[in-house]
């Protein structure tokens, strides 16, 4: 008999998951970052559910400030796999043309998609929604259950959880609650890249190293994705080589200075990096524990 | 690797090699493909081996020793440092070696290009000319905006007499030895020009460049030019979001900037 690999443990509990949800709950619904884990989670959902298309659609809560090779993708996915993709817009954000410029990260975040996400929720009665988050992206993601329950408010309570011994989930909902769910927990940012390159999942391209025009802020390299970036009066953004390690805003998110321009050469960084993927996140570092009262306001 | 290429411990070693090698009974042809030294080495090593033993088989240290060279003291690199802040007095567009070891002898430091040249060089600071005639046969994108957008503008400017440029700017990374040396608050953003022969102009700056920056270096070009074109392939800077550098080049026609392109971003990277 022969023993299945890390990854290929990984990738049968994460069907197992995805299955379980789908054998469980009415109304299910894959939340589509555009990003490498849920590149992961699309083709896991494909995999679990194949020669069918995945018997849920895809829903993508747009900010209108991603980077515009995310929506060229999105859209490209989107067709490519032959499933129905919901975009959700605020239309209160758009009213009131929230921008990360204006009104800042914090309210930017909170209106475009953590209110975004639950409008999108209630509008088309989701009881559960799968989302590619890891444990070890943040501290307060890793204390968080692979089915994370919400209340009719989506409001989560780190302090009352249930416990998922031995792969055994309990998925018994009150009417309005809803369940969060997390196929790609247990994987690592190792993980997922070793798994895009094995299978071959087409990603963003914005993950390869390339000459991009970026700015500083603070420290941060911010590329200038488009005319809406406002310069500081006299700035020339420079071309540096430069990739993203995580994906959001484009306003809202900093390039690191890299020359993995492969898959190879980013698996070989990800073996010597020492910092978290979620350190190019402006969101991630408004306050002390900023994620954890995020998510217990509703944001995945 | 060709031998004289070569660090001494890595000759010496391969010396070494041969010499067992030549003991096991290998040709010399065979010992030279086995160990990538040539033929001659090959033999001279050997030589060297039944003349002298083991020990006269490595080679004798070459150059000059660490520490030797005429260094700049600390002093003319913190004048160094300030000139490469500040545009020239002259109206170069901006500093030359040349230029740069006449401003130290009038601060009282004497020293030469070629040593200033060795301190650009130790602190990242001596980028190499692009290439670009190799553009002309490469295929894809690089190539076609060579092709299309650049060789014509080149040939036009070239034809009538202007002066053809290319620079860029960029960030410095100086050597972990010269780092050490530096200044805490070190220049970092390098606004460079190749001319004729490839001569090096350069600014250093602790901050990027601001668009005032580009634009004296651009007036300076054009003004050297005494009224004919100047072709300018500049690398490194975002000039499309700049609307100023837009205005100055419709008021400034016979300037033809040739910015390098954000080229596109293949999906397969395997």
């Amino acid at each position: 008999m022969t023993s299945l690999t890390h990854l290929q443990k990984l990738e049968a509990e994460s069907i197992q998951i995805m299955r379980e949800v789908v054998a469980e709950t009415e109304n299910p619904v894959m939340l589509y970052s555009v990003g490498k884990d849920s590149a992961v989670m699309l083709h896991l959902a494909r995999k679990a559910f194949a020669p069918a298309p995945p018997p849920f659609p895809l829903l993508h809560v747009d900010t209108r400030w991603k980077f515009r090779a995310m929506y060229e993708f999105r859209d490209k996915m989107a067709e490519e796999t032959g499933m129905d993709l919901i975009v959700h817009i605020n239309p209160e954000g758009i009213e009131k043309d929230i921008n990360p410029f204006d009104h800042g990260s914090a309210i930017h975040t909170d209106v475009m998609k953590t209110e975004g996400l639950k409008q999108a929720l209630d509008k088309y009665g989701f009881d559960a929604a799968f989302g590619g988050a890891r444990r070890d992206e943040e501290k307060s993601r890793a204390k968080e259950r692979v089915f994370s329950f919400r209340t009719a408010q989506h409001r989560w309570d780190p302090k009352n959880q249930r416990p998922e011994l031995w792969r055994l989930f309990n998925t018994r909902k009150h009417k309005g609650e809803s369940i969060r769910v997390f196929p790609l927990s247990n994987w690592t940012e190792l993980d997922i890249w070793q798994y895009i390159y094995l299978q071959n999942i087409p990603i963003v391209p914005l993950y390869y190293s390339a000459e991009r025009p970026v700015v500083e802020r603070d420290g941060t390299l911010i590329m200038v994705d488009d005319e809406r970036m406002p310069l500081e009066p006299g700035e020339v953004p420079m071309m540096r080589k430069v990739r993203f390690r995580t994906l959001g805003c484009y306003p809202l998110t900093g390039a690191i200075e890299s020359e993995a321009d492969t898959l190879p050469a980013i698996i070989q960084e990800m073996l010597l990096t020492k910092t978290s993927e979620r350190q190019g996140r402006v969101i991630d570092n408004d306050s002390a524990a900023s994620m954890e009262k995020k998510k217990q306001e509703g944001y995945f | 690797m060709k031998a004289k290429h070569l660090s001494p411990d890595n000759l010496n070693e391969r010396r070494l090699q041969a010499v067992r090698l030549r003991l096991d009974g290998h040709t010399v042809a065979e010992v030279a493909t086995r160990t990538g030294l040539s033929a001659p080495t090959v033999s001279a090593a050997w030589r060297a081996f039944r003349e002298g033993g083991w020990e006269a088989v490595p080679v004798r240290p070459r150059g000059r020793k660490v520490g030797q060279a005429a260094r700049l003291d600390a002093a003319a690199q913190q004048v160094l440092g300030e000139c490469l802040r500040e545009l020239p007095e002259s109206p170069e567009p901006a500093w030359s070696s040349r230029a740069l070891a006449d401003a130290l002898k009038d601060a009282g430091h004497e020293v030469s290009p070629r040593a200033i040249d060795h301190w650009l060089e130790a602190h990242d600071l001596k980028p190499e000319p692009m290439a670009l005639e190799a553009l002309e046969r490469k295929r894809g994108q690089t190539g076609r905006w060579y092709r299309q957008q650049v060789a014509p503008v080149l040939k036009e400017v070239g034809k009538v007499g202007g002066s053809l440029w290319q620079g860029g700017v960029r960030i410095a990374r100086p050597t972990q030895q010269a780092a050490v040396e530096a200044k805490p608050e070190r220049p970092r953003y390098q606004l460079y020009l190749h001319g004729k022969r490839g001569v090096l102009y350069t600014r250093v700056l602790t901050t990027p460049p601001m668009v005032d920056d580009y634009l004296a270096l651009f007036q300076r070009l054009l003004d050297q030019a005494e009224g004919k074109p100047v072709a300018l392939v500049f690398h490194g800077a975002w000039f499309q979001a700049v609307p100023e550098i837009g205005r100055w080049l419709e008021w400034n026609p016979s300037f033809r900037l040739l910015p390098w392109p954000a080229l596109g971003e293949a999906c397969d990277r395997r």
